[in-house]
């Protein structure tokens, strides 16, 4: 439980940090997923199940605070999280969190995430399927796993070293 | 008995193969409760939630956004320099040019027009992550903030409210793919329809080639919205081109507002005037 806890304390900051930092750190608008880091984090260190589960609820808590399109975000980081828990193997988990797998495993799932969101949100609009997925998704997508190289030296210094 | 039997022995096989397979079925429910929450986007008890939701995350986000941007402030204190100095010119010019309008409008009879109560806010938030284009703004229903309602800065329209909680509230800006705003040509008061399909640009759509449109012309909101005031500046023309086999003219509109470095906004109060919609959709029925 108090697990839990800690995931949906963590979860919620990371929420408000995403929109926040985003004003500071966007590079043409483009910023980093950092729930995406922390999800599949989650799905590493617990398994598929917890990774899809906590991938729904993460987006759905996106969505809320972001006002319109209920459910995007919810769809998207569920499938994110079941991708995510295909990587989790209970005896390697500090291992693949302390070294480039995790990264390699952040790029992966960012890919599937965001070709799925992208695919709902241009659904009806005159916004370009693949336009959107490759010049926002990809940029999405390596400014995310970048990013994760940070939560990856951690790692590996707390769990290798 | 044989039959009561056979029945608990399916139903024993049925949990075996779902226990077998609950990662899948759980990812298939779950997908299946987002598609019924994207389905149900104007759902009341959605709306609910979301309120209770941008109210918390609001408050939230208030309490981040203390943590000064040196850099940023010391740019916005310049810019709103110059910025004064420019408006208290163009004050006085429009003190003359409202007496003159006053004056003009007595004589051909027209009614005066209507002035719009205005609410500032501060941004507290912004999402641009992937496209869904929001700001939360730490004004409210407190404040007579309701969904619906346009929000404008001193360059010109930035969108419309979409979620609103007691002291905060989630806009929609204009570069989201579910943005529209009636618009015309200020030059020449040609109508058309304002929408983002991507980028740091606005189409101005519905144009037919027969228009005289130019690369500078200023585009404002029109008087047929029912959510945006008219006259408020929307931007100005930055490409003009023609598609072979289209009626319409391809028009390209660069924002009025800079998006990446706004900060303070304003809230249209104004409440939809009831009897107007009312009408126009006794006429929509009866066509």
């Amino acid at each position: 439980m108090g697990k839990h806890f800690k995931y949906f304390f963590f979860s919620f900051i990371l929420m408000n940090v995403q929109t926040y930092i985003s004003q500071l750190i966007s590079l043409r608008d483009i910023s980093p997923d950092l729930l995406l880091i922390w999800l599949v984090y989650i799905a590493i260190k617990e398994g598929q199940m917890t990774g899809t589960i906590w991938g729904f609820v993460i987006g759905l808590m996106f969505d809320l605070s972001s006002g319109s399109f209920t459910g995007l975000s919810a769809m998207s980081k569920t499938i994110a999280g079941f991708t995510a828990g295909y990587f989790f193997d209970e005896n390697r988990a500090p291992l693949t969190l302390g070294s480039y797998r995790y990264v390699l495993i952040v790029l992966f799932v960012s890919l599937i995430h965001n070709t799925v969101y992208f695919i709902i949100l241009t659904r009806g609009s005159d916004i370009g399927l693949l336009k959107a997925t490759f010049q926002i998704g990809l940029a999405t997508n390596f400014y995310t796993s970048a990013v994760a190289l940070l939560p990856m030296f951690v790692f590996g210094r707390k769990y290798i070293s | 008995m044989l039959s009561t039997q056979s029945s608990k022995l399916y139903m024993q096989r049925l949990v075996d193969i779902l226990l077998t397979f609950k990662e899948y079925v759980v990812l298939t429910f779950l997908i299946v409760v987002s598609i019924i929450l994207l389905n149900s986007n104007d759902n009341s008890q959605i709306r609910a939630i979301r309120s209770y939701t941008v109210g918390f995350v609001g408050a939230t986000q208030d309490f981040i956004s203390v943590v000064p941007n040196v850099f940023a402030l010391k740019r916005e204190n310049e810019i709103l320099r110059q910025l004064s100095v420019n408006l208290s010119d163009e004050v006085n010019r429009l003190r003359e040019a409202r007496l003159e309008n006053m004056r003009l409008r007595e004589i051909i009879g027209l009614k005066e027009r209507t002035t719009f109560k205005l609410v500032a806010g501060d941004i507290v938030g912004k999402n641009t992550h992937l496209l869904r284009n929001t700001i939360t703004v730490n004004i409210g229903e407190a404040d007579g903030v309701k969904p619906d309602m346009a929000i404008i800065s001193e360059h010109g329209l930035v969108g419309k409210i979409i979620a609103a909680s007691d002291h905060y509230s989630v806009g929609q800006i204009m570069f989201n793919k579910d943005f529209r705003a009636s618009a015309k040509i200020q030059r020449n008061r040609v109508d058309g329809i304002v929408s983002w399909s991507g980028g740091e640009i606005v189409n101005l759509e519905n144009i037919s080639l027969m228009q005289d449109i130019k690369e500078g012309d200023v585009i404002t909101t029109s008087e047929y919205s029912t959510i945006f005031p008219p006259d408020v500046k929307i931007g100005h023309v930055t490409k003009v081109s023609e598609q072979p086999g289209s009626l319409f003219k391809n028009i390209e509109v660069t924002p009025g507002v800079e998006f990446s470095s706004l900060e303070q906004v304003f809230v249209v109060i104004a409440s939809v005037d009831s009897e107007r919609v009312a009408l126009e959709k006794k006429v929509a029925r009866k066509k």
